[in-house]
């Protein structure tokens, strides 16, 4: 278990990170969100003792993170990039030996990770030969390939195709079943969402929201509908059944005020708009997030 | 510590297996040996033409007997080395003698002239006029014919015997010998310690330039693509500057390596003496403690670089720094016991160029030895703990570069 403890850190006047309290048992992943600048590289960056808080502690199995523990934390930093000249497997090696592993164990288990993640076949490339996406692949494996307890991800899917971000779901799920401690940073709402069971949100250092998803959803409450529609809503910030609403390309989704029937919103807007579909729903990880947010500010 | 030798051992190899490493290693010398051996061969090769120079003798005293003694001087196959021309003609004025001469080397019908004429009434003034000045030689050959022939001429008018004159035209020269124990003479003379100091010098800062800029830059990609957030979480800032220093100097004495073997190849070759060699187990130890101390200073000042133009601006600053004491290489070579020698044969910074030079000069007392090692490792022992503090929080700086009351805040953390 990994226990994050009144954590502050300031740079000057700019409190980062303001007195965090949190706990992230293994076997479940926990979703660390926060718009831009919230604090969460600060606050990974300060579990990873790569930079040291102004007080609070971050303990690991009852035990604080100091170097000797380093062998057992793997991270994916959110901005990505390798050493460009050098080949993949040199890289591996390197990375794996520095996370304390033995010789003999290194190699079958960078060749099974390469396999895993379908690219054997690039162990001899440079790098900088690679495309975006398997240079992604091969800093992924840097930082599982060592078997650690802890795994912190910054944004491990940005820059992968459909294809590959289910492939990568598929490796952290079963990452999961191993027991292990999962951090997931993100911005993907709709990932986080279907990923995590533990959720924090931050903004400006701060808790803003926190526990599991469904006590989030269920906390957040409300009387929420989504629809999908053919025309303009331009409307609906008019009408005083509607406190609040997020569109996205042919959808909205819409938090009613509480003594508001679903079906008569619908027979109230059904001649204004072509509705294609309809329905009652638990508010979106999105609208909660954007709306703590918003009310924060 | 362990962690530290991983750390030295990617830096190595990845850094042994570049390009330009390769092209370095063997370029280096080459340039080196171009520009030391080069000068020395340019200087001392005699031309193999007989040159064409005039003699215009205003007074009109000395110009059968100047011509007789510059006759003297003969190429190597005995072909005289100069062909003489007169260039006085009767009934015409000095100053249309002189423009008419002038003319001639404009010309290139000559390669030059010596123009005599009288200044006051016991004394000559001599020129040699020509195109392109700088042949140390030619002159000295011109100006020993002609006192040459002064002395001769007062002698014989004072009715001297001409053995006298004979002795007295004998020159002595004073040969300089470098004494390094009693009773033994050291090999070469002044140019040679010069070049063997100066190439020595030039391989300590091109090698420190040339690792110090590829550190900067190794750093600078590091930060970018945030490897280093990586690299801290798996290793102490502490393995990491170790393992940097220490990969990078192993690559530095390689090269060193490979160029030793060079120089001692081209030694068989007789291109460079052995002597430059004799003092090669101190000049080594002052080679290896200048190199950790620069490196040690450029991990910790250069990692708080975050553009490749900040990155440029320090590593040329920090070899301004080194290259400083070039200054003073004639100087030290000349009065190797100056107090402004020794005063820089103890500054950290300057002492390793300025002791491998000394070393070359003059013999130095072995207590001075100690003091001067010992004070490097002094100073690469501050550095170190300096340059690690730095390095902790410049690794993790981007943005504009720090002010040094931030970096204060940090050595004191």
């Amino acid at each position: 278990m990994l226990e994050v403890k009144n954590l502050v850190k300031t740079y000057g006047q700019l409190k980062a990170v303001d007195n965090l309290t949190f706990a992230v048992k293994p076997g479940k992943i926990f979703g660390m969100l926060g718009p831009n600048g919230a604090g969460k590289t600060t606050t990974i960056r300060t579990i990873l003792n790569i930079i040291k808080p102004n007080s609070g502690e971050v303990l690991l199995n009852r035990k604080p993170v100091t170097p000797e523990l380093f062998n057992s934390i793997g991270y994916l930093p959110e901005e990505r990039g390798l050493y460009k000249k050098s080949k993949v497997w040199d890289i591996i090696i390197y990375f794996a030996h520095l996370k304390g592993m033995n010789s003999s164990l290194i190699k079958s288990e960078a060749d099974k990770w390469l396999k895993k993640l379908e690219i054997p076949h690039y162990k001899d490339r440079k790098v900088e030969e690679l495309s975006k996406g398997n240079q992604q692949k091969i800093q992924f494996i840097t930082a599982v390939i060592h078997n650690p307890e802890l795994l912190i991800l910054d944004e491990p899917f940005s820059g992968f195709d459909p294809i590959n971000q289910q492939l990568i779901k598929d490796v952290i799920l079963d990452l999961l079943d191993n027991g292990k401690i999962i951090i997931l940073s993100t911005h993907q709402m709709d990932t986080a969402e279907k990923l995590c069971n533990e959720i924090l949100l931050i903004n400006e250092g701060k808790e803003v929201l926190s526990g599991s998803l469904s006590e989030i959803k269920q906390k957040f409450g409300g009387n929420h509908i989504k629809f999908s529609y053919e025309g303009d809503v331009k409307f609906l910030s008019d009408l005083n059944e509607v406190i609040s609403f997020e569109l996205y390309s042919n959808e909205a989704e819409i938090q009613l005020k509480d003594d508001i029937k679903p079906e008569a919103f619908l027979r109230k807007i059904i001649d204004r708009v072509t509705i294609k579909q309809f329905s009652i729903i638990e508010p979106t990880l999105n609208k909660i997030f954007i709306d703590s947010i918003k009310n924060k500010n | 510590m362990k962690k530290a030798f991983t750390v030295a051992r990617w830096e190595f190899f990845e850094k042994v297996k570049s390009k330009t490493f390769i092209i370095s290693l063997f370029l280096t010398p080459a340039i080196i040996i171009a520009f030391s051996v080069l000068p020395t061969l340019m200087a001392t090769g005699e031309s193999d033409t007989t040159k064409a120079i005039g003699i215009l003798d205003l007074t009109q005293e000395y110009f059968s007997d100047f011509k007789d003694e510059i006759e003297v001087y003969k190429l190597k196959s005995s072909i005289p080395a100069y062909a003489i021309l007169n260039n006085f003609k009767p009934g015409l004025t000095a100053d249309s003698l002189i423009k008419s001469a002038d003319a001639m080397v404009i010309e290139n019908k000559l390669d030059g002239y010596i123009l005599i004429r009288q200044n006051g009434a016991d004394s000559v003034k001599v020129e040699f006029r020509t195109k392109s000045i700088g042949n140390f030689q030619d002159i000295a050959r011109f100006e020993e014919a002609f006192n040459n022939l002064r002395i001769k001429r007062k002698l014989v008018a004072e009715n001297v015997s001409p053995q006298i004159i004979e002795f007295i035209k004998q020159r002595i020269n004073v040969n300089q010998v470098k004494i390094e124990k009693p009773g033994e003479e050291g090999k070469g003379g002044f140019e040679m310690v010069f070049f063997s100091s100066i190439i020595f010098i030039l391989l300590l800062m091109m090698m420190i330039i040339y690792s110090g800029q590829m550190l900067v830059r190794s750093m600078l990609e590091e930060k970018s693509n945030r490897l280093i957030e990586i690299l801290i979480s798996s290793c102490t800032p502490q393995d990491l500057l170790f393992g940097k220093v220490f990969g990078l100097s192993t690559l530095g004495f390689t090269q060193v390596l490979v160029w030793l073997l060079i120089g001692f190849s081209l030694i068989g070759a007789a291109i460079v003496p052995i002597s430059s060699f004799d003092n090669i187990h101190l000049i080594l130890l002052y080679f290896i403690l200048g190199f950790i101390f620069y490196t040690t200073l450029f991990v910790g000042i250069g990692s708080v670089a975050s553009t490749e133009q900040e990155a440029q601006q320090i590593t040329s600053y920090l070899s301004l720094l080194l290259v400083l004491p070039s200054i003073f290489i004639i100087s030290t070579l000349q009065n190797p016991d100056s107090s402004l020698v020794k005063i820089f044969s103890y500054i950290p910074f300057t002492l390793p160029s300025v002791m491998i030079l000394r070393v070359n000069v003059s013999p130095i007392p072995l207590w001075e030895i100690a003091v001067t090692v010992l004070i490097m490792i002094f100073s690469i022992t501050l550095t170190i703990k300096i340059s690690a503090k730095i390095f902790r929080f410049g690794i993790l700086y981007y943005g504009k570069m720090p002010t040094l009351a931030e970096i204060k805040v940090w050595l004191k953390d």
